[in-house]
């Protein structure tokens, strides 16, 4: 056991102070987060201009001036649209917008500008229409207007209760988060597995490590390093939205025991664990089939295309989550730990499902692990070549 | 008979790849305290033998006992394996490299740093042991791949071609570490086709062809066994005519003398003694040397293929 913590070990230290390592984890996400930021930038940095109104409608009540959010809205009330379009040309105004004559009817206004309106002047129109519309009545009501419940849901059973806002928001959307980090793992983590498998062949190294201990400690030991790997990356990453959650919502978010989805985070763990570890064990063993590395990196998009596929019909699954076809994916051992879980944001899914589910992907686990250690013994050794079906079938019904 | 200082015991092997019979009822052992030579041309069946020895891949008959019996988890510590497909980890440090396989092979971490210390200073690669792989020299790594495999002092040593791609000074090294390995008791197994090493170094050896053993025993038997029936003699004077004698030629200043097969070589010492026209400063029996044998063995046609391989 020792030897395979050993292996374990010296897996995660090598991968982790590699370059793909810290380009994935670290790179990848700061490329998101500038990419996220830079129109957060732009919106922040966003003054409101000076706004010209044609009214068709006269429904509103032109205001000169109309503060918004700590700016003021500078509004010039126009009869028509070419002498709009004159104080455009002469810089008077930057952009106008025409209140069609249906506009109660539902006409859509159309606003008038050289470039894109930012988030915070169409917030800024909107309210400015609302007040405009009703000058006399005051702020609260229009709020509620726009806004007029946030429920608190309590259980006449259990006597719990859930609040709308963000708390629920987790609340509901936890299953699906955890089964997209599945996905996401999978494709980052245990497909990783292969390409490291015959990076290992491809360096030779094998045969020494291979003469003190066996196969099977080998992949174990393997697998092992690579899940640590994943899920300090899933960590890193994870602490990261939590910052970065925290600082949306201008400070630390404060956790109610509503918020956690215990059902969905007890079958992301009964799942999600063996199902990782089954896609690990196949990753190393299409490593070790592969001649190369282009060949391995094939393979793992191959069993990383099978790892993303619910993604892929979640839009034909929400809309009968309860179907046949549902619960095939939510059993079938590669795709149970994504569906099993999305299908719980979308329906009541049966106990008996997800603990059948979890019953095959460890039958399959173990088994999976008997065959790869096989077909690891028969092909480690074959340096850059590739076993044929029927060697890999030899492999599996001879090797003892 | 097992000997008590047998080491390995490998009787009746064989191991058949799809159609191709790679290991054909090879029976051999290796002693305690000897360097035993395995031979053979490329593809005979010497790393397929390795591979079962060290239970890499397993025979389709026969029996192996490694150190007093089956191969076990525990035995595989005690043995040293260093394979002709050489590599390391290339993203590792030299030192980081040999405290894993050290540590792999039973040894605590400060051991196993310990040992390294000292086979580096050895191989004189201790000042680049923070080194990556991948920075090391052909030569350095082929040191550094033969300390990860005797690092842990192992009792039983399979060498693949130890010295491939080592400059004089460095083989002498290697070479001296062996030596020392066996003077402490290991057994030791060398592959190669380097048969002046295996002259100097081996005490018995094994000649595998087709996956066939086609020689085996010691050293200085077989040669005397393939012995050409010829004499070389070194005098000073006028070589009288002499009866009994097939060739004659002339190497390097002494002549190499051929026999009839009725002629023996003390028939034709008494001979040249009792010459008046010359003095006798060497008179030896020539015996074969060990790529002779190799040649004649396994047939004259298996060098031209290894040589522009």
């Amino acid at each position: 056991m020792s030897k395979i913590w050993l292996i374990a070990r010296t897996t995660f230290w090598r991968q982790v102070r590699s370059g793909t390592f810290l380009l994935l984890t670290f790179g990848l996400p700061a490329i998101m987060v500038v990419a996220g930021a830079i129109p957060i930038l732009r919106e922040t940095r966003a003054t409101l201009p000076a706004i010209g109104i044609i009214d068709r409608s006269d429904l509103t009540d032109p205001q000169e001036t109309f503060a918004y959010d700590g700016q003021s809205l500078s509004v010039e009330e126009f009869t028509d649209q070419e002498s709009a379009e004159e104080a455009y040309r002469t810089d008077r105004i930057q952009a106008y917008l025409v209140i069609p004559e249906g506009y109660a009817r539902g006409e859509r206004p159309v606003l008038y500008s050289s470039e894109t309106p930012s988030e915070t002047l169409r917030d800024a129109l909107e309210a400015y229409l609302r007040q405009s519309i009703y000058p006399d009545q005051p702020g609260w009501m229009l709020e509620r207007f726009d806004n007029p419940a946030e429920f608190t849901y309590t259980s006449l059973e259990s006597g719990a209760s859930v609040s709308e806002g963000p708390g629920v928001l987790i609340r509901v959307v936890t299953p699906v988060v955890l089964g997209l980090l599945f996905a996401l793992s999978v494709f980052t983590g245990a497909n990783q597995l292969g390409t490291v498998i015959v990076r290992e062949k491809d360096q030779r190294a094998m045969e020494m490590v291979i003469t003190s201990i066996k196969p099977t400690m080998l992949v174990a030991g393997k697998v092992l390093g690579m899940t640590t790997v994943s899920m300090a990356q899933l960590g890193i990453w994870s602490l990261g939205a939590l910052i970065g959650l925290s600082l949306a919502f201008s400070g630390p978010l404060t956790f109610s025991p509503s918020m956690i989805h215990a059902e969905a985070v007890l079958w992301a763990v009964l799942l999600g664990v063996p199902g990782y570890f089954l896609y690990a064990t196949l990753a190393s063993g299409l490593g070790i089939l592969a001649g190369d590395q282009q060949h391995a990196r094939q393979l793992a998009g191959m069993l990383g295309f099978v790892g993303m596929t619910p993604l892929y019909f979640t839009g034909i699954i929400a809309g009968a989550p309860d179907s046949a076809l549902a619960i095939a994916v939510t059993l079938f051992p590669l795709t149970a730990p994504t569906f099993g879980l999305i299908r719980m944001t979308l329906t009541t899914v049966p106990v008996w499902q997800l603990a059948t589910a979890a019953g095959i992907i460890v039958v399959c686990l173990l088994a999976s692990v008997w065959v790869v250690a096989r077909v690891f013994r028969a092909a480690m050794l074959m340096y850059g070549q590739r076993l044929s079906i029927s060697e890999v079938w030899n492999a599996v019904r001879l090797s003892g | 008979m097992l000997q008590n200082n047998t080491a390995l015991h490998v009787q009746d092997l064989s191991k058949t790849y799809a159609t191709v019979k790679a290991v054909d009822g090879v029976s051999f052992e290796v002693r305690h305290g000897e360097i035993f030579g395995m031979l053979g041309p490329n593809g005979a069946g010497k790393t397929s033998t390795i591979r079962m020895i060290l239970d890499i891949i397993k025979p389709d008959s026969g029996q192996i006992e490694v150190l007093g019996g089956p191969m076990n988890e525990d035995k595989k510590a005690r043995i040293g394996y260093l394979p002709e497909e050489r590599g390391l980890y290339e993203d590792m440090t030299l030192l980081d490299t040999l405290l894993f396989l050290g540590q792999l092979k039973g040894l605590s971490r400060a051991e196993a740093h310990s040992r390294a210390e000292k086979y580096l200073r050895i191989v004189d690669l201790w000042d680049v042991r923070e080194r990556k792989i991948d920075a090391l020299s052909r030569g350095m790594t082929q040191k550094a791949q033969f300390v990860a495999a005797t690092l842990h002092e192992p009792e039983l040593i399979i060498v693949d071609e130890p010295f491939s791609g080592l400059d004089p000074i460095n083989t002498r090294i290697i070479k001296s570490l062996l030596i020392q390995l066996r003077e402490s008791g290991s057994a030791i197994i060398m592959s190669t086709h380097q048969m002046n090493r295996v002259e100097e170094m081996c005490s018995r050896i094994m000649l595998i062809d087709h996956g066939r053993q086609v020689l085996y025993g010691l050293v200085e038997d077989i040669r005397t066994r393939y012995a050409p029936h010829a004499i070389e003699v070194e005098f000073e004077g006028e070589l009288p005519d002499l009866t009994g004698i097939a060739q004659s030629e002339q190497q390097n200043g002494a002549y190499r003398l051929l026999l009839n097969e009725g002629t023996s070589p003390e028939q034709l010492l008494k001979t040249l003694v009792n010459s008046d026209t010359l003095q006798v400063k060497r008179f030896e029996e020539l015996r074969a040397s060990l790529e002779e044998i190799f040649v004649q063995v396994v047939g004259a046609e298996a060098y031209p293929q290894e040589e522009s391989a």
